[in-house]
This record gives structure tokens, C-alpha cells and sequence, in this order.
């Protein structure tokens, strides 16, 4: 690996690394560490502040860092304004129309059956066209849409949905994502949601993934990632699209929120057994400790003789 | 521009405290002149190393680190050995020594065990400078049990002023705990028949991992009176206690309650719909009792 490799190595490591709402802080981090770099290499000590950033060298990083940042929002569930609406939609693997051509991706956005142009570093959406769908399968895809649509507005403050078909037949993929930073307070959050719902195995698979970042005067973060098989009842597999749909998304409410309360009991677990195991608030006295005990007289004998010995040794 | 320097403590405060050690060496790897400022600023993990002429466990850091060897408290040698590594005066040995001491009580009374190393050293100005290091890991006892770790790192620099000593202390307290979470079947003890009701023959399933790390860093400034030499004990001693004791706190207060809210700011319970219309009945009701 040559030295520009490994400075792209290592930025793309961090843009994968970096907490919900803070790829900008972390880019521009890993900007003036890069640059910084180079400055110490290429000139004289000394000099760091009349070097001039020649554009081909800045773009060489831009564009380094161009696969990580796409790796980066479609594993995030990136939202974006999808041109000629009012909605955001998600941005992700499944939403990639699969195509050949690297520079020609397009996302597909179902709900207003249009795909775009992604740009990974600006996260804009450009150049819309029609797209098609699945017919067959759309009836079904649109109601499970809607009956998303309408669990998100019950227990998401703020969120972003997305609900595709999906190859072989009735298969359906539903994403959530919600969102909140607030970075004035030092806090972000996101949760992500995907739901696998298989009508021929009658199963749905989801895996539900939360990460806050609380960066006040120190760095704590929340990672919770977990599987959830969720059956469907024959009677609800076998009914029409928008019965089966809301039915779905019940089944669903009942175990993301049997998960959420669960994070209470792992808490309560952390908190009173792993973190009172880890450090007594008081030792067993109950009362701080009397230090002048603890040195013990003879220990304080000895080291009585060598009084403001530090300074005027 | 912007320092480096400042782009790199600022970006490690906000990547994964889980993989701190492996940033750290990227950003060593990515500019080796800032090694140094880099090692200093960033707290890590406390490695656990045993000393091998005493058998006891003490704890290494940058701070009794020379070269690629660390002095252990409790025998003043380097391993692997080194002939002329750093150590401090004989007389600042001997307050080393009692401080070790001191604080492996302290360490006892608090921890119940775990790992303690105080390491002291001149300073160019006059007086010294010290860290006082805690470690404590819990590790499971089976896969399903909580694990955690607590890694302590308080650093002091003292002054003498007559009969006064001035301590500027700056603490870093980095906490992880995980918690394996495995579905258990709900109604399992609920007597006949229970194990057809279980979730686990609906095929209901859920697993996961709930992981909760992370570091705060706290600082203060404080005189107090001199009587002797072993007063620098008693001093730094009570000001790290009350130190831990404000810390221990505030890692509750964020663990436990700020970054539960925050989950619960994204995802809500209780339907939201239904209590913002439940709202605006009771608003409406209030509006017929006033007419």
C-alpha cells in the first residue's frame, strides 16, 4: 500500500466508525489530520502555515473516500428529499436498482414509484424517472406501505419508511429509521428497523439496530443489535392486503415494543449487578474512608522526616 | 488550518470507545510525529501485567511506560528489563511506595478487588506529578451473564506552597458493561401445559446484545494544608475519593437515564396518536367545565 492508500484506509475506517448525525464533524477531522500530514512531510518546519492545498490533492481524498461514504449511508439508512414529493425515503441496499454501470446507480423509491441519482457526499437526490414495480405484488407492497406508514406515526417522533417487493414472490422488505440529534446538547440517536416478511414461510425476519451517542465531556455510546422471528398466523397470510398488512405491522408493534421494554430489564441487569459488582458507591463501613488511618502511623513516621522534601531536593 | 492535533482528540471523542485502541494506532500509523501528543491525550485501557519478581498484578500506561517496557509499582523494575529506565528519586520512591499501599486499601474497600498502581514523577518546575490507576473486570460466568469492565485514570500534578500544596487533578473514568439478551420463554413456569403456550412454540425468537461504553473526563483544583510528606497521600487520596464518588454518579445519571431517554426521544411505547388525541379531549373537556 502506498502512503495515499493508507491515508484512505484509514479515513474510510473512521467514516464507517462515526455516530448518527456526525459524518461532518468526522470528515472534516479527517480532512485537517490528512492535510496535516502532508503538511509536516512536505515542508520545512515551521512553514505549516503557508501551504496552500493544491486541488488535485484534496480530490484524490474525495474521491478515496467515496466508497466508504456510500458503504456508510446505505448500512445507516440514510434518508433523503425525493425529488417531485413531499416524503423522504431510505436509502439502502435494497433500494439500489441493480445495475452495471457504478456511475448510473439509481434508488428506487416506492412510494412515489421514481427512482433518483444519490450524490453519497451531499445526499441529494437528482435526475428522477418513473419506475416500475412489481404488479403483482404491488397491492400487497402498498398496503403494508400505508399500514407502516401509520405505526410509525404512532411510536416514532420523527421517522422515515420504506417498503419494497422483493425478489422471489411475496417477498417484502420494511425499513424504519428515526433520528434525533442534538448536537447543542452533545446527543444523537438513531434507531434502525428491517423486517423481512416472507408469506411463503410465513415468517418475518427483523434485526433492530440502536446507537446514541452522548459526547459531554466524555464519550458514551449505546449499541444495541438484535433478531427478532415473528410468525404470521396462517389467518393473516392468507387475508386480503390490507387486513394481512395491518395484522403485520401489529405483530410487529407487539414485539419491537416487547424489545424496547426489554432494554429496561438489560439496564436494570447493568445497573445492579455489573455496575455495583464493578465499584461500591461507599465501601462496606458506609462511611469515605479516614486516610489518616489508612497511612497508618508508622508509615507516617517514616515519611514525617523528609517534610517539603519535593521542592527542596 | 485547524491543529491536527485538536482534529484528532475531537474525532476520538467521537468514534466507538469500544475500539479506541485500534484509532489510536490508525492515527499513529497515519502521522507518527504526533505519536507522543496522541499517547498522552487519549485515555486506553489499563493493561493488567504481572510483576515478576513479587507475583502481583499492577497496571500499565503511558505513564510507566519506557520505551516498549513498563516499571511495576511494587518491584521498581522494567519488564522486559531495562538498565537505564526512569525511575523516580529514592525519596520519591519511598512516598511511591506508601502511596502504592494506600491506595491498594482504598482499592479494596471500594472495589472489593481488581488491580491498583500509583506511579510518581519530578517535575522540571519542582514538586511531582503522579497518576493513581483502578482496574476491576467482571467477566461472565456463562454466555447470558452481564460482563464490564471499570478502568480508573486520575492524574495529579502538586506544587508546595509553604505550608500549602496546590493539586490540579484531572479524572477519566471509562465504564463498559454488556448485557447478552436471549429470549426466554415467557410463560414457562406457569404450570401445565406451559411449554405449548411458551413463545418459543409460537416461534416467536428474539437476540441480541446491548453494549453500553464509553468515557467522561473530569477535572479540579484544590489547596490543602502540608503537614508532611505523607500529607500528599492523605490529600490526593481524599480528593480522588470525592472525585470517584462525583464521577460514579454521573456515570449512572448518563449510562442509565440520559441515554435510555434518548432511546425512548426515537421510539415511544405507548401509541403517541392515541395520547396526543387523549390530549386534546382533555383540553376540549377543560374548555366545557370553564364555559
Amino acid at each position: 500500500m502506498n502512503q495515499d492508500d493508507e491515508r484512505i484506509a484509514a479515513a474510510s475506517s473512521f467514516i464507517l466508525q462515526s455516530p448518527p448525525g456526525e459524518i461532518n464533524d468526522v470528515l472534516h477531522d479527517v480532512r485537517v489530520i490528512v492535510n496535516g500530514v502532508r503538511s509536516a512531510e512536505e515542508v520545512l518546519p515551521g512553514d505549516h502555515s503557508s501551504v496552500q492545498w493544491t486541488d488535485p490533492q484534496e480530490e484524490k481524498l474525495a474521491q478515496g473516500i467515496l466508497p466508504a461514504l456510500r458503504d456508510y449511508n446505505l448500512t445507516q439508512f440514510i434518508t433523503v428529499d425525493v425529488p417531485g414529493t413531499s416524503h423522504q425515503t431510505i436509502v439502502s441496499d435494497i433500494a439500489r436498482i441493480p445495475s452495471n454501470d457504478e456511475d448510473q446507480e439509481r434508488f428506487l423509491d416506492p412510494r412515489s414509484k421514481t427512482s433518483f441519482k444519490f450524490d453519497h457526499l451531499s445526499l441529494e437526490a437528482t435526475d428522477s424517472r418513473p419506475a416500475e414495480l412489481d404488479v403483482d405484488a404491488e397491492p400487497l407492497r402498498a398496503a403494508l406501505e400505508s399500514s407502516t406508514l401509520s405505526y410509525l406515526a404512532a411510536h416514532y417522533r420523527s421517522g422515515v419508511v420504506a417498503v419494497f417487493s422483493v425478489q422471489p414472490p411475496s417477498q417484502f422488505i420494511v425499513q424504519i429509521v428515526a433520528n434525533k440529534y442534538n448536537p447543542s446538547n452533545y446527543w444523537s440517536g438513531r434507531w434502525r428497523s428491517q423486517y423481512h416478511i416472507d408469506f411463503d414461510s410465513q415468517t418475518i425476519r427483523g434485526k433492530v439496530l440502536v446507537n446514541v451517542h452522548y459526547y459531554e465531556q466524555g464519550n458514551v455510546q449505546l449499541e444495541t443489535s438484535h433478531d427478532l422471528t415473528i410468525p404470521i398466523p396462517p389467518a393473516v397470510a392468507n387475508a386480503e392486503p390490507s387486513s394481512a398488512s395491518s395484522k403485520i405491522l401489529a405483530l410487529i408493534d407487539i414485539e419491537e415494543s416487547r424489545l424496547q421494554r426489554s432494554f429496561n430489564d438489560a439496564y436494570h441487569e447493568m445497573a445492579e449487578k455489573t455496575f455495583k459488582g464493578l465499584r461500591r458507591a461507599l465501601p462496606l463501613t458506609r462511611q469515605k474512608i479516614d486516610w489518616d488511618k489508612v497511612l497508618g502511623y508508622k508509615l507516617g513516621a517514616e515519611l514525617t522526616a523528609g517534610k517539603g522534601v519535593f521542592t527542596t531536593s | 488550518m485547524a491543529d491536527p492535533v485538536d482534529s484528532m482528540l475531537d474525532l476520538m471523542r467521537r468514534l466507538p470507545p469500544t475500539r479506541v485502541e485500534e484509532n489510536v494506532n490508525a492515527l499513529i500509523q497515519l502521522c507518527p510525529d504526533y505519536a507522543d501528543d496522541l499517547l498522552g491525550s487519549v485515555d486506553q485501557p489499563l493493561k493488567v501485567q504481572t510483576d515478576h519478581a513479587t507475583g502481583r498484578e499492577y497496571l500499565a500506561c503511558d505513564y510507566n511506560r519506557d520505551g516498549d517496557s513498563y516499571r511495576s509499582p511494587w518491584s521498581n523494575e522494567y519488564d522486559p528489563p531495562l538498565e537505564d529506565g526512569t525511575t523516580p528519586s529514592p525519596k520519591l520512591r519511598k512516598l511511591e511506595i506508601a502511596a502504592n499501599e494506600a491506595f491498594d486499601t482504598y482499592r479494596e474497600m471500594y472495589y472489593e478487588g481488581g488491580v491498583s498502581s500509583v506511579y510518581l514523577w519530578e517535575l522540571d518546575e519542582g514538586g511531582f506529578a503522579g497518576v493513581v490507576l483502578f482496574k476491576k473486570v467482571m467477566n461472565p460466568s456463562s454466555r447470558d451473564d452481564p460482563s464490564g469492565s471499570w478502568d480508573s485514570i486520575h492524574v495529579f500534578e502538586m506544587a508546595e506552597r509553604g505550608r500549602q500544596a496546590h493539586y490540579k487533578l484531572t479524572s477519566t473514568i471509562m465504564l463498559q458493561l454488556v448485557t447478552r439478551q436471549n429470549d426466554k420463554p415467557e410463560d414457562a413456569s406457569s404450570g401445565i401445559g406451559s411449554e405449548k403456550k411458551n413463545s418459543e412454540q409460537h416461534g416467536k425468537k428474539m437476540a441480541g446484545e446491548v453494549n453500553l461504553s464509553g468515557s467522561m473526563t473530569r477535572q479540579t483544583e484544590q489547596d490543602w494544608p502540608l503537614h508532611d510528606a505523607s500529607s500528599h497521600i492523605t490529600n490526593t487520596g481524599r480528593m480522588i475519593e470525592e472525585m470517584e464518588i462525583k464521577m460514579r454518579n454521573l456515570l449512572q445519571e448518563v449510562y442509565f437515564g440520559k441515554t435510555r431517554d434518548i432511546v425512548y426521544d426515537l421510539r415511544s411505547i405507548e401509541d403517541l396518536e392515541r395520547a396526543q388525541r387523549q390530549r386534546e379531549l382533555q383540553k376540549e373537556l377543560v374548555g366545557f367545565i370553564k364555559r
